[in-house]
């Protein structure tokens, strides 16, 4: 509510411009004892003639929120949209967050055989360790700079810098990983108001256009011959970049789903930035890449990570974010669930 | 973890066995048991059961816990190649983290994968050990 | 004079030993036994189940080894019991749970039996007799246990985890075929545990010469008068082993010299696995048996009955013992563990679950 609230004050658009309200939120059936939260929420709004529905996509439920909503408003059906996403991942003793989660594995031939998501982050370190002839040592990098974009966020669940020796000092999740490659649980919400071109005329604040989102599906890990090579992020990245032919690099603004380090540099790699152990050498020379702190240091409340994720480039492209200018035209969010199990992309364009 | 009565009992073949699927089209094999090859998706495929005998891909020890399964940690996770030329997804047990490497022979055993509570249902299902036998 | 026995013989055999191992030694020393205790009745060490093993998944694992043994399609085995007196489910047989994940046929009898340590003993005979009688033609018996003690009893040196598995078959197709069975049943009251009850109870004494002693040396009696046999006709003599020095005792009072029941002595390696106790033994014997050699094989239950089994090893027995783990390197797979692991593998230490 408190997200939503914000977002109508500084977009100008009042409740009862609002034509949608779609939720994004993957675990209230688990962890809040609700279905339909939509519902309850708009309910709970008290909004005349609001429209409502839920999106789930595991982790990328804010992404696939966004795509909804963007498909309403070009195809008419609606001028106002508000995407919420929140989630309430401490509700709970952390055994049952930890169950939660684990869910979006596949139940019969995953969850029940005691696959867990930070095992598959594990070995996919692992693997990649291997492989590239990379230390713990070095992948503490991704930390320590999320970490640092994370101090000045106000937003940050964990808004304090890491020394490299703190990073991996962290208590072990799952060999090789611990606390500090992997995301923390928290809760949280975000909210993103969007309109179409006539919508505009209403609203107070600068406009970010959500020119194009893509997704692909992946293949369960086991299926892969490559597990350090993140096919559906490289397939939704192909889709986009032949729909707008637009080119990225190292100093694009771009948001990764760094739910571990590991992932956050897959992710890059898979959309064609860099080499990882590269990359790992010059995150201090990016400081366009996750911007708020990824969800290694901002956190991920699952429902709403892809939309914080928006929002901070949304700040960066427009007011600054924390003092930070960005003149790129373009900026990405890339959200996936698991070890890229699916990816959604959102290129975001400056409004001329 | 509240699993459903009917939907172990109706999918215990995949808690028994490995069940491999081979498609006619491209040849290759993939786990589990379906009607539709994953990598080219024609349904031109063939069902059958793993032997059981692989080996050790790759593995983590974890400690991340979820509800109900103190008594069962840490666990090894790991990714096993079988025979048949397929990975599989498995915990592997009877082996110290100390004792397990890239590359060890493994056999699917039956164990209890979980049980929701001392009253409920017992959840059987394979797991993977060294190979007792060559 | 035929015995219906004699058409029937064991076409396959496995046994399962979990890996763990706890120390006769640090039993004593926590429960403040002197260390001759265990010393004396020739206990070194037990295997304990861990805790996501239990007699469904080590009947199993002893089920198709016997399987890999036996060479038959197990879509043809129509009879499967398993004697166990620690079932996982109080009501729901392991059996067909067992039956279901080895691929067993669906037309079969099935069914769990409790005598204490011998009614996976008297599954054997059951299935024999099924065999015989062409009403089916394989039946598996299995016997397996995760046997229980009360922590700081005196048992606890020796109950202890474990499986065997037989697939009986015609008499033509085996590896040993039978040669006679006597089993010899009284109402005796050495060894219980009630409806309820976690661990059992017995009579310390009692339970050796008016059960374990009585019926053993009776059944053995009878077989060897009615087959008209002698110790020394036997090369074997497996005997129900709650102890390393029971067996030898019975053995000697018997007749039969120290070298042929050591073979099938396990227990002071592995505890009393309880229905798998002479079973374990007999695979292990099975394991290096060559042709024409006579095996006896005297399973006791407390309550209280014994078995007395003859079987004759055939040609068909070459080459076999290789296809599945043998008892041997069962035994030789092992760690330590302590009594606290032990504790939590077994589930003693109380906990708020569920």
């Amino acid at each position: 509510m408190e997200s939503l609230s914000k977002a109508m004050e500084k977009s100008g658009v009042s409740g009862n411009d609002l034509d949608y309200l779609i939720v994004s939120t993957a675990f209230p059936q688990i962890l809040m004892n609700q279905s339909d939260p939509a519902r309850i929420l708009a309910q709970e709004l008290g909004l005349k003639d609001l429209k409502a529905l839920r999106v789930e996509y595991g982790e990328a439920s804010g992404s696939a929120a966004l795509e909804v909503a963007k498909s309403l408003l070009e195809a008419g059906r609606a001028r106002y949209v508000a995407v919420v996403g929140f989630e309430k991942l401490t509700e709970y003793p952390s055994d049952k967050a930890n169950y939660a989660y684990s869910t979006l594995l596949d139940f019969e031939y995953e969850v029940v055989r005691n696959i867990t998501p930070p095992s598959y982050a594990a070995i996919i370190m692992r693997e990649f360790m291997k492989r590239r002839s990379i230390s713990k040592e070095d992948i503490a990098a991704w930390s320590v700079n999320m970490h640092e974009k994370a101090s000045t966020n106000p937003f940050a669940q964990l808004p304090f810098k890491i020394t490299r020796e703190k990073a991996l000092s962290g208590v072990v999740i799952s060999e090789p990983l611990t606390l500090y490659d992997a995301f923390p649980l928290g809760d949280g919400a975000a909210s993103i108001i969007l309109s179409d071109e006539e919508g505009l005329k209403r609203a107070s604040a600068e406009p970010v256009e959500v020119k194009e989102i893509t997704q692909a599906v992946g293949h369960p890990l086991y299926l892969r011959e490559d597990l350090t090579f993140f096919e559906a992020t490289s397939n939704a990245w192909r889709e986009l970049s032949s729909r707008t032919g637009i080119t990225i690099d190292e100093n694009t603004a771009i948001q990764v789903h760094d739910a571990y380090s590991i992932y956050g540099l897959l992710a890059l790699e898979a959309l064609g930035i860099g080499e990882a152990g590269k990359l790992l050498t010059s995150l201090d020379e990016m400081p366009f890449l996750n911007v708020g702190g990824g969800l290694k240091a901002r956190g991920h409340p699952v429902g709403a990570t892809p939309l914080y994720a928006v929002a901070e480039n949304y700040e960066l492209m427009t007011s600054g974010f924390n003092g930070l200018k960005y003149d790129g035209e373009y900026s990405l969010v890339h959200s996936m669930t698991g070890p890229d199990l699916s990816a959604y992309l959102i290129l975001l364009k400056r409004w001329k | 973890m509240k699993h459903s009565i009917s939907q172990f009992w109706r999918k215990k073949d995949s808690y028994y066995f490995i069940k491999l699927t081979r498609c006619r089209k491209c040849g290759r094999v993939s786990f589990p048991g379906r009607e539709v090859c994953p990598f080219c998706g024609s349904r031109d495929v063939e069902t059958y059961t793993s032997r059981g005998r692989g080996r050790v891909v790759s593995y983590t020890v974890t400690y991340f816990r979820r509800e109900g399964e103190e008594e069962s940690m840490p666990r090894i996770i790991g990714l096993i190649e079988l025979e048949e030329g397929v990975k599989v997804p498995g915990e592997i047990v009877d082996v110290e983290p100390s004792e397990i490497e890239e590359g060890i022979e493994v056999e699917a055993v039956l164990r209890r994968l979980s049980s929701d509570n001392p009253y409920g249902l017992i959840y059987y299902g394979l797991k993977f050990i060294p190979v007792l036998k060559k | 004079m035929g015995r219906p026995e004699e058409k029937v013989g064991i076409i396959g055999w496995g046994a399962y030993i979990p890996r763990d191992r706890l120390k006769a030694d640090d039993i004593a020393l926590l429960w403040g036994f002197p260390p001759q205790v265990p010393k004396g009745i020739w206990i070194e060490e037990k295997a304990v189940a861990r805790e996501d093993e239990d007699t469904v998944t080590m009947g199993w694992y002893a089920a198709r080894s016997a399987l890999a043994r036996a060479g038959i399609d197990p879509g043809l085995i129509e009879a499967v019991f398993v004697g166990t007196e620690s079932k996982p489910y109080a009501v729901k047989p392991s059996a067909t749970i067992i039956a279901e994940a080895i691929g067993a046929s669906s037309r079969k009898l099935s069914t769990d039996m409790e005598f204490a340590c011998r009614a996976g003993s008297e599954g054997l005979r059951l299935a024999t007799a099924l065999v015989a009688s062409r009403t089916i033609k394989y039946g598996l018996a299995i016997g397996s246990d995760t046997a229980q003690a009360n922590p700081g009893d005196v048992l606890e040196f020796t109950a202890s985890s474990g499986a065997a598995a037989f697939i009986l078959g015609s008499a033509e197709e085996s590896v040993a075929r039978f040669e006679g069975a006597v089993t010899y049943v009284t109402d005796t009251p050495d060894f219980w545990r009630r409806e309820g009850s976690r661990y059992p109870m017995h009579g310390e004494g009692f339970t050796g010469e008016p059960a374990y002693f009585h019926h053993i040396m009776t059944a053995v009696r009878m077989l060897m008068e009615e087959l008209d046999l002698k110790p020394s006709d036997f090369d074997y003599a497996i005997f129900h082993q709650p102890n390393g020095k029971f067996p030898l005792s019975v053995g000697k009072r018997l007749g039969f010299p120290k070298e042929k029941i050591l073979p099938g002595i396990v227990t002071p390696w592995i505890g009393n696995t309880y229905n798998a106790s002479a079973l374990i033994g007999f695979a292990k014997v099975l394991d290096s048996a060559k042709p024409g050699e006579r095996i006896l094989v005297a399973p006791f239950g407390s309550g209280a009955g014994s078995d007395a089994m003859s079987f004759i090893v055939t040609d068909r027995i070459e080459g076999k013992a290789e296809l599945a783990p043998k008892v041997e390197e069962l035994l030789k797979r092992k760690r330590y563990i302590t009594y606290g692991r032990y504790a939590k593998n077994r589930r003693i230490i109380h906990r708020n679950v569920g």
